[in-house]
């Protein structure tokens, strides 16, 4: 405890920085990766009531689920006029329809007769009318009430008053967002930098390489939690790179971390229990072998070369090769590192090429101690090229492991670490005697900024 | 297991798309998928829409009229408000000709 002086907040751990790092890259970093953005916002404990809470879960759907931008599908789910997409958020459920060639609507899943979801599961789909299977309304796919079987009945159901309830919808990166609130501000004003941002990496230009839909044992906060830091690194991962990743809070619904991967500072683990990686420190050799997992060419770092610089030019090549993309002038950090945007109040981006993944985390139904995880890898596509079919999300329970969906590869153990915890935090909530969790000032400030705005949408 | 009769050519059939054919007066659709060609009964098993005026996507034929959906290299039904299957009938490919037994 020597950082008692320094003000709260600015204590790193020691060792070279992830900046040090991009600056010895191989190639022109993307600008945006050298921006650093960082505030102090306390060190309050969160209370645990927050995971547990049914009167909290509720306060969420309605004031949250019901107010902010979320994306539903990609546009490549929808690339024929008629083609839809149910998505499903707590209790509301929404039909997201390409209803002309240059043009995608939402509406409400629900019957304007009486009630009933036009639409049942979720997921892709296609119908060129939407007909509800109770007493047989049908709309149109613009939402405009075609016809009903006696309509002597109902002088006073037409076109007017009997159309689908519509959803506002926005594109961006390739993803449809909707929000249910239908005086919401624009999605660019949830965005802080993220558009500006990611106009240097065009998620637009990708395509879902996989999809994997798995029940997590936990509340979507503390999944979603369990990825926006890599302090865990070291005991859940039982590996050495982590302790000196950057944080940056961009705003109130915007944050990231830039975890170098292939490198490591031994310093960083100071005063982490034994001398495990810090003494001995691993050699380049070492390092390069635990980059294996991805596919290398080289076994042995070259002379002149580090494991970082040979393993990002072999992936460079070998992904370029699998792809048809040129990423000759892809920077190192782009290559191999973990970059991770989060966007409030539950989607995360990653730009990087090696670890190209996206999440998202909701509520299981109306379930507080469950959520839905949506892991996609969204590989780059040639220019030019069309977007392929979308493969279905493979659906896996909470007793199911990652290592049963081949696509994931090496990832999958990896996952399983990472949502190994879980259950064991949501009971720990319940039976602890401390009424919250405790957050480092540094390294888990993304989390608390996702309260924070939390808390500005439960109050309004 | 009836006979296999050739109903169709593949070259008719690019991948994934679907042909009606008609067998001893029961339409059947044929769906060319990235595994296979396969064949199950033209009609939803829900409210009898003609499943050749919906959707193949991916193994999935989508009922043009409530979205339901059925494995077409089986028969099952996936999605509400479907829930009861179609019927799947044995495909063979002899190099350009596709035949079709009839399951009952």
């Amino acid at each position: 405890m020597t950082e008692k002086t320094a003000a709260p907040g600015s204590a790193r751990a020691p060792g070279h920085t992830v900046a040090s790092t991009l600056a010895d890259d191989t190639r022109q970093v993307p600008p945006p990766l050298m921006e650093q953005s960082f505030e102090f916002l306390g060190d309050e404990d969160i209370p645990c009531s927050r995971y547990t809470s049914r009167a909290f879960a509720d306060l969420e759907t309605e004031r949250l689920w019901g107010r902010s931008w979320q994306w539903a599908c990609r546009e490549e789910h929808l690339q024929d006029v008629g083609d839809n997409y149910v998505y499903n958020i707590g209790p509301y459920s929404i039909i997201v329809i390409r209803s002309e060639e240059d043009n995608i609507q939402a509406f409400i899943n629900s019957c304007s007769h009486r009630g009933t979801k036009l639409l049942g599961g979720e997921g892709a789909g296609y119908s060129p009318q939407l007909t509800c299977p109770f007493h047989g309304w049908t709309w149109n796919i613009k939402g405009e009430l075609e016809s009903l079987p006696a309509k002597w009945d109902f002088p006073h159901a037409s076109a007017e008053t009997h159309g689908l309830h519509p959803v506002k919808t926005e594109l961006w990166g390739g993803f449809v967002f909707f929000n249910l609130d239908p005086n919401a501000k624009p999605l660019v004003d949830y965005m802080d930098v993220m558009p500006e941002h990611f106009s240097h990496f065009p998620l637009e230009q990708r395509r879902i390489r996989v999809h994997v839909q798995k029940t997590l044992p936990a509340n979507w906060k503390a999944s979603q939690e369990a990825f926006m830091e890599a302090y865990h690194n070291f005991e859940t991962h039982n590996a050495p790179n982590g302790a000196n990743t950057q944080y940056d809070v961009f705003g109130k619904y915007v944050s990231r971390f830039i975890h170098n991967i292939g490198n490591y500072s031994p310093e960083s683990l100071s005063d982490y229990p034994g001398d495990k990686w810090r003494d001995p420190p691993l050699t380049e050799n070492e390092l390069l072998q635990m980059l294996s997992i991805f596919g290398l060419d080289h076994d042995e770092v070259p002379a002149g070369e580090t494991a970082r610089s040979i393993a990002a030019e072999d992936l460079r090549r070998r992904i370029g090769k699998g792809l048809g993309v040129d990423l000759s002038a892809v920077s190192d950090c782009m290559m191999l590192d973990s970059i991770e945007y989060h966007l409030f109040p539950n989607m995360f981006f990653f730009p990087g090429i090696t670890v190209p993944m996206v999440y998202r985390f909701r509520p299981n139904g109306d379930d507080v101690d469950s959520c839905i995880f949506d892991l996609m890898i969204l590989e780059p596509l040639p220019e030019g090229a069309e977007h392929p079919e979308p493969p279905e999300p493979e659906k896996l329970s909470v007793e199911q492991s990652y290592t049963e969906s081949e696509a994931l590869s090496w990832l999958a153990p990896v996952y399983d670490e990472d949502t190994g915890n879980l259950d064991l935090q949501q009971q720990g909530f319940k039976t602890s005697r401390k009424p919250g969790i405790t957050l480092g000032n540094y390294q888990e400030s993304r989390i608390r900024r996702v309260h924070m705005t939390l808390d500005e949408f439960l109050q309004e | 297991m009836n006979e296999f009769l050739q109903v169709a050519s593949l070259s008719d059939l690019p991948q994934g798309q679907t042909l009606c054919v008609e067998i001893d007066g029961r339409e059947v659709l044929l769906c060319h998928t990235a595994e296979g060609v396969y064949a199950v009964d033209n009609l939803c098993s829900h409210a009898d829409a003609r499943l050749c005026d919906g959707k193949l996507k991916g193994q999935k034929i989508l009922c043009p009229l409530h979205g339901a959906a059925f494995d077409v290299r089986d028969g099952n039904a996936l999605t509400r408000p479907a829930i009861t299957p179609i019927a799947s009938h044995s495909v063979t490919v002899d190099d350009d000709a596709i035949l079709v037994a009839l399951t009952d």
